[in-house]
């Protein structure tokens, strides 16, 4: 999976989207209230595996608490610390069972058009 | 880094080798088990470059090794060997893979084909109902944390301490379907309450319950001490540690990554990441790893329980149970004894989609085995078909006593779902005589038959190599998949 952002923050987001329509496709797009609130407190070495990281932490939510998370609350974010709150919807099942997000080939850069993407790779 | 035909050198049939020279970083050669034409094949993704990527871990020693049914990972190459030196060579958790101790069974019958063929439906819509499968499907065990530790101490011993198998089926797996490094206090809570539910449960992916019959034998005394004949109806499993194992994976890999700079390791991939195997972080997630595996064997027990009920739903009470013939893992890092250029050395296998193969005189091998060698299962694809091999002693000098896995995958799943139409496909196999049961269309076609290798050839590969010999062909008649 690319995803791009027009900052750090956006290519977050765009993770967790991302990943969310995989393990259940569409569920994030109806605007609902959500039934599941964690909250997720990681530090890094660098952005790439503060990204990978993150997503990890919220797949790893995901199974535990039978949701799928669509909104991310940043309470703080800088290149190496993430603290943020997530919200869910509870499911049925999923689509896709996702193993793990992967580090392979994941390199988050800032483009020469001031932009942000990087690959994500899953183990599926 | 490219890598070309002429870098490869014949070492011989079915050898071949990337030198240590090719690549500074290269701390020995990098070798892969293959035919010509599958060697072709191979270089067609980036297996190799990933390979001679393993050739650089700290402590790796002989060689860097693939089997056939190789291909591309993420950061080792699936089909992949690499030994290190015991005890301060590197571990590396991406070396046994997020699916720690995926393995496969093999449950044999006293029943023919054509005996249960008319029954065929109806057991594979059972097998269906009771063997929980699918993403994210809970199982029929709930463990409490006393129960969780006991599981991950235990292995397949759990099962039979609570009655779900026979103690006598412990002697027919790898290790005795337990590792006695394990140490529960070394997984994570959360990859506990991931596990909590997740017993008896095949996941989906790959993953799959199959009945088979034996449709040729090709060594008939090893056959028999397996307990096989031609026509027996047998059943494959073959799944693994499931959620609380891919925990495991992740929560060391980042652990470890962020070690790697203490002991001055640097790695092309960061998937790579390893630690010596004798540091603090090396020690606890070998244990970690050790407790997941034996999940993971605890967890086929489970299954083939829930397949043994299934079988009595369908044939009655009385039907002869089904028996064990082995157990392999496919994922796992083993401390074990090879010679290495003359030398008996104590050594750290990584095996990431690769089966031991140990030959006979094995002394971990149930009595009826041990002249024969271990037996190692692999899976073809549905509507194809699987084998059963021994392993050799010339494993042990070749390969760390190791041999491939299965077909291994040709497509990546989003290029089968392009290219088969799985409704078409599943009643094609229908018409083949193969009942499929799955939790979707999309899980049928990432699994079709053109998304792998021929196993045919990898197999007929593997017996040219001497480091397995061919014992049996299974062809599948009922497949259910998550």
């Amino acid at each position: 999976m690319k995803v791009e952002g027009s900052s750090f923050k956006e290519i977050m987001v765009a993770g967790v989207l991302g990943m969310a329509n995989i393990l259940k496709e569409d569920i994030c797009d109806t605007e609902d209230s959500f039934e599941i609130k964690s909250n997720i407190v990681l530090k890094a070495t660098d952005q790439t595996c503060l990204l990978i990281d993150f997503l990890s932490e919220v797949l790893s939510y995901s199974y535990l608490e039978k949701s799928i998370y669509c909104k991310v609350i940043f309470i703080k974010l800088t290149a190496t610390n993430i603290i943020a709150d997530i919200y869910g919807k509870k499911t049925i099942g999923f689509d896709e069972e996702i193993k793990a997000v992967t580090y392979h080939e994941a390199e988050v850069v800032k483009t020469r058009r001031n932009t942000w993407e990087t690959f994500i790779i899953f183990d599926i | 880094m490219k890598i070309n035909k002429h870098d490869i050198i014949k070492k011989e049939d079915f050898l071949w080798e990337i030198p240590q020279t090719f690549r500074p970083q290269m701390r020995v050669p990098a070798r892969v088990i293959a035919s010509e034409t599958l060697l072709d094949a191979i270089m067609v993704d980036r297996s190799l470059v990933q390979l001679v990527n393993v050739a650089s871990l700290p402590g790796i020693i002989g060689a860097s090794l693939v089997m056939p049914d190789v291909h591309e990972g993420y950061g080792f190459p699936i089909g992949g060997v690499a030994a290190t030196l015991y005890p301060d060579g590197a571990i590396s958790p991406g070396g046994i893979g997020y699916d720690i101790n995926c393995g496969v069974r093999l449950l044999t019958s006293q029943q023919n084909a054509e005996e249960i063929n008319s029954k065929l439906e109806e057991l594979s819509k059972e097998m269906y109902a009771q063997i929980p499968s699918g993403m994210g499907k809970g199982g029929q065990i709930n463990l409490n944390p006393k129960e969780m530790d006991e599981v991950l101490t235990k292995g397949a011993e759990w099962a039979v301490d609570n009655g779900y198998a026979d103690k006598k089926e412990l002697n027919y797996m790898e290790s005795n379907g337990r590792l006695d490094n394990a140490d529960p206090a070394m997984v994570s809570q959360m990859a506990k309450k991931r596990g909590t539910d997740q017993l008896g449960t095949i996941g989906s992916g790959n993953h799959f319950v199959e009945v088979d019959y034996v449709e040729e034998i090709y060594d008939p005394i090893a056959a028999e001490a397996y307990g096989l004949s031609k026509g027996q109806v047998v059943v494959l499993i073959h799944t693994g540690s499931r959620g609380l194992g891919h925990q495991v994976a992740t929560d060391y890999i980042r652990g470890i990554m962020a070690a790697m700079p203490n002991y001055g390791i640097k790695v092309p991939d960061r998937e790579l990441a390893c630690v010596p195997f004798n540091s603090q972080e090396g020690e606890n997630y070998f244990k970690a790893m050790c407790a997941a595996a034996n999940f993971a064997w605890c967890n086929r027990e489970i299954i083939s329980w829930e397949v043994r009920k299934a079988w009595k739903n369908v044939f009655g009470a009385d039907v002869a149970p089904l028996k064990l013939m082995y157990d392999v893992a496919h994922n796992i890092a083993k401390i074990e004894t090879h010679k290495v250029d003359g030398e008996k050395l104590k050594v750290l296998v990584h095996r990431k989609g690769a089966t031991r193969a140990f030959g006979p005189g094995f002394e971990d091998l149930p009595k009826e085995y041990l002249s024969i060698g271990q037996p190692v299962i692999i899976p073809g694809s549905m509507g194809t078909c699987s084998y059963i091999l021994a392993g050799t002693n010339r494993s042990e000098e070749i390969s760390f006593g190791s041999c491939c896995h299965g077909a291994g995958r040709k497509l990546s799943r989003t290029a089968a779902k392009k290219q088969v139409n799985a409704p078409v496909l599943k009643e094609k196999l229908r018409e083949m005589g193969i009942y499929v049961q799955a939790g979707s269309f999309k899980g049928i076609a990432e699994e079709a038959p053109i998304a792998y290798k021929d196993v045919n050839e990898v197999v007929e590969t593997i017996q040219d190599s001497g480091i397995a010999k061919k014992v049996a062909k299974l062809r599948p008649m009922a497949v259910v998949k998550g």
